[in-house]
């Protein structure tokens, strides 16, 4: 048996559990149109952490799934390409939202009960 | 235009080139302002640090295109392994042993067969055949692997409860005894045959001969092979069966009688070994009359203990 610190266990599991919810973070974010790296941050300051090799193959997956649109933004100094949900995408998102609770509340449910 | 040779350039290089041609340009783009607005937002001393630390962080471009290209980083997936293994395990088990075989036999036949040779050919035939399944085994499941990602509905591989093994039995007692008499067996047949088709042993002026009585082939040595071909046939059925039952027993001491009294007749007889080899083996010397009673009684007692083991092992079934 290979035995790691309690730390580094829950810091693991945590990672999965944390997997699913940026694609409903990414969704719920991007009403507003918004390029790679500023959904990154404000991503992280919301406490979603996530990486940027993740993030960013993760945006054209979801546009190539029609739930977002990008288009280029050539008006700055740098063009950017910017990301919005889709009608599908918002559809998606509440659909993912209620999820969300329901296993929220199943939880609660299930720690109360135990502890 | 050609791009200016940055860390930038270089890994957005790498990255892209690993994914669909149709996605190129843009992906490079992305990946372009995305750099350097991460690099922007950095602290680092220069814009030069900045950039190397961006792309250490966003890490191996292999990684990062399978990610874009939505693509395993595995060579055969979870999907596929357990049909992968199964099937290894199959051709390991049953067409490599039989393949090397063949080659043997071939390369008996071919002429050159030294015992040494002949242990050589085999080897070669499990490294080269046995590679040669595995990486075709390999190479194909990788393929359809990446095939399935575009077509979801292979499913012929889908995995049973019919599939499963039966309930593995107690260990089988006699079952390795068993097996070694099939190979003592088939390696005295192989031995025999082999020094009768190659005729080994060379003579001074030469010429090769025989170390058995090529006489016998006319007579004696046909109960003899055939009697270890039947007891090796028993032993089989033995494995089988995984006990003897008395018929088996009898069969096998029939079998082991056909062979066992020949054999020690012709030591008797001093029949089985080639004269011309006799006289160049032992040159002045002759060899005396009890070696060969003393052979023809070994033979019959070890014939009458093989056969009084497999009654003893009946018993106790």
């Amino acid at each position: 048996m290979l035995f790691v610190g309690t730390e580094e266990t829950i810091l693991n599991l945590a990672q999965e559990l944390r997997r699913g919810t940026v694609v409903l973070a990414c969704l719920a974010l991007l009403d507003e149109p918004q390029y790679g790296y500023a959904l990154l941050e404000t991503l992280n300051d919301a406490g979603i952490t996530v990486d940027g090799n993740t993030l960013y193959p993760l945006l054209r997956r979801l546009e190539k799934q029609g739930l977002l649109i990008s288009e280029w933004n050539t008006e700055e100094s740098r063009p950017r390409k910017f990301y919005r949900a889709s009608d599908e995408g918002s559809r998606v998102r509440d659909g993912l939202t209620r999820e969300w609770h329901d296993l929220a509340a199943s939880i609660a449910r299930l720690t109360t009960e135990t502890t | 235009m050609t791009a200016p040779n940055t860390l930038t350039e270089r890994y957005v290089q790498e990255v892209v080139r690993r994914i669909p041609a149709d996605q190129r340009t843009d992906v490079a783009d992305e990946l372009r302002a995305t750099i350097a607005d991460t690099a922007e937002a950095r602290e680092d001393e220069t814009p030069e640090a900045a950039e190397r630390a961006v792309i250490t962080e966003m890490g191996d471009p292999i990684r990062l295109a399978a990610k874009y290209a939505d693509r395993p980083l595995a060579l055969i997936g979870p999907d596929l392994y357990p049909a992968y293994i199964r099937l290894l395990v199959v051709l390991m088990s049953t067409v490599l042993p039989i393949a090397v075989l063949a080659v043997v036999v071939i390369d008996a036949l071919d002429g050159d067969n030294s015992v040494g040779s002949l242990i050589g050919a085999a080897i070669g035939g499990v490294l080269t055949i046995g590679g040669q399944m595995f990486a075709w085994l390999t190479v194909i499941f990788a393929l359809i692997d990446r095939m399935r990602r575009t077509d979801a509905a292979a499913k012929s591989l889908v995995w049973t409860p019919d599939m499963l093994p039966a309930l593995r039995r107690a260990p089988d007692k006699g079952g390795l005894a068993a097996y070694a008499s099939v190979v003592w067996y088939a390696s005295l047949i192989a031995a025999i045959v082999w020094q009768h088709a190659a005729a080994p042993y060379r003579l001074d002026d030469g010429s090769q001969v025989e170390v058995l009585n090529p006489a016998l082939w006319s007579n004696w040595i046909w109960p003899i092979i055939g009697g270890l071909a039947v007891m090796a046939a028993l032993e089989i059925v033995r494995i089988v069966r995984r006990g003897w039952t008395l018929a088996l027993v009898i069969a096998y001491t029939v079998a082991d009688l056909v062979f066992a009294l020949p054999l020690a007749w012709i030591f008797y007889d001093r029949q089985i070994l080639n004269p011309e080899f006799l006289a160049d083996f032992n040159g002045e010397w002759t060899t005396p009359a009890a070696f060969y009673s003393g052979a023809a009684i070994v033979v019959i007692a070890v014939s009458v203990t093989e056969a009084y083991k497999r009654f003893r092992m009946l018993s106790k079934v």
